[in-house]
């Protein structure tokens, strides 16, 4: 059953946005010896590990930003499954080590398994996203760049010399082929099954 | 309807931009088709990560930088502890535990090592261009009798003065934002932002107290000079040292540093 009340950990998604310092390192103290232990059972060094911490963090943070992640599960668990499911795909890419499935390091509930499939997910299309967007054709990525980090879109249309709706109409279809890029891919309704 | 009104539509709805007409529009097409609803939720992702891509690169970078320092003080804490459970664990499973190699240099192979490492130093002492840490003298933080704030005073000095910057200026910027007027707290907020290297920080702080009345205003010029040289712009660095007044604390390092980057 999902509830909906924050977990307290939900602490240290807000240290990720806030970028706090303390808090971060209480992150690595606490729950980091766990990941770097399962890592160094399957093929791995303190180096990979550090590696691996340290992405999925960011994919925590970019989820929280984009969609106000709201934990409701305990850090520990979906945190070391994160990086656990990280780590095997980066030995699958790699070479064929010997894995050791080991889930018992932690007791995990349902409700972990479901944050970590989400955060999952969003990290694949969030890799998806970024590999359509370098097909796209110099002219829209310029446009897109400059319609995203400048907010006033009057400012963009000055600076462009053209209209507002000449811009924004363009920036509407370069968004819109993206869209199409991203639906033709394989890899976008596996993910949409997944959901 | 073509794709390019789809996409107009589209795009208004994303920047809240619809007229009342065009809404009822958009849900007509949503609810007459399910793959425009499909696309639209898909336009509006696109949407949220376009706009998080582009302004969260920066914020992005600063926090990747701190939990890559963060990592790497946790991971050269852990050595000791972790030989001590790999020889206990190795013991109970009982494995033997591999010797180190060890290859061991003849005496007179120290000698010349260190013939070498004195040639290279005095050739690259004469040969570089001064650097940051030839100059920056990092004062020490003292604040904690004049406790307000006593806990977060007695944070931010303590981590200052272990040279634990990024935690000393999660503190200070802490206090500054509780005193803003205090130029000590901003002084030293700025020295902790420009020992990680986070330079356009610090300049905005420093450039703030050089413009002040503090007893602070020349150490800032100082400083950010030291910041410009860091930041190796040499031309900048030298701008701002000349504008170092005689009776500054720091005029001699000045003049010092000035004639090196000549």
């Amino acid at each position: 059953m999902p509830n909906n009340k924050p977990h307290p950990d939900q602490k240290y998604i807000e240290a990720l946005l806030k970028n706090d310092t303390v808090l971060l390192a209480e992150i690595y103290d606490k729950f980091a010896p766990k990941v770097v232990g399962y890592i160094k059972k399957n093929s791995g060094d303190d180096s990979g590990a550090q590696d691996i911490i340290q992405e999925t963090l960011i994919t925590i943070y970019r989820q929280a930003k984009e969609k106000a992640l709201q934990l409701t599960c305990p850090f520990d668990a979906y945190f070391f499954l994160l990086c656990k499911r990280k780590w095997l795909n980066e030995l699958k890419k790699s070479s064929q080590k010997e894995v050791t499935i080991n889930e018992e390091v932690v007791s995990i509930n349902d409700e972990s398994v479901r944050f970590a499939e989400e955060t999952e997910i969003f990290n694949a299309k969030h890799e998806l996203f970024t590999e359509m967007f370098d097909q796209l054709g110099k002219a829209c990525k310029e446009l897109l760049k400059v319609t995203f980090t400048i907010k006033s879109m009057e400012e963009v249309a000055q600076k462009l010399g053209q209209s507002y709706a000449y811009v924004r109409k363009k920036k509407s279809l370069c968004i819109g082929q993206l869209t199409q890029l991203v639906q033709n891919t394989p890899k976008f309704n596996q993910l949409k099954n997944m959901l | 309807m073509t794709p390019e009104e789809k996409y107009e539509l589209f795009e208004k709805f994303c920047s809240n931009e619809l007229s009342i007409n065009e809404k009822a529009r958009l849900d007509k097409l949503i609810s007459e088709d399910k793959t425009i609803e499909k696309e639209l939720q898909l336009y509006k992702e696109l949407h949220i990560h376009l706009d998080a891509s582009f302004n969260l690169e920066k914020e992005q970078e600063t926090l990747k930088a701190n939990l890559k320092r963060i990592g790497d003080d946790h991971f050269a804490k852990i050595p000791k502890e972790k030989v001590v459970k790999e020889k206990t664990d190795k013991k109970n499973s009982g494995q033997t535990t591999k010797k180190p190699k060890v290859i061991k240099l003849p005496t007179w192979s120290y000698a010349v090592a260190a013939s070498i490492a004195i040639i290279f130093g005095v050739y690259f002492f004469t040969q570089s261009n001064p650097t940051y840490n030839d100059f920056a003298a990092i004062p020490e933080l003292s604040i904690s009798e004049r406790g307000v704030d006593e806990e977060n005073v007695k944070n931010a000095e303590n981590a200052f003065n272990k040279q634990n910057y990024a935690i000393a200026e999660k503190y200070l910027s802490l206090l500054v934002s509780k005193d803003p007027e205090n130029a000590e707290y901003q002084f030293y907020y700025a020295i902790s932002l420009l020992e990680q290297d986070k330079y356009s920080g610090a300049s905005e702080v420093l450039e703030k107290l050089s413009q002040g009345n503090s007893v602070y205003r020349y150490k800032a010029i100082w400083f950010e000079a030291l910041n410009q040289l860091k930041q190796k712009k040499y031309d900048q660095s030298a701008k701002l040292l000349k504008t170092l007044p005689k009776e500054a604390e720091d005029y001699n390092k000045a003049q010092e540093l000035l004639k090196k980057l000549d």
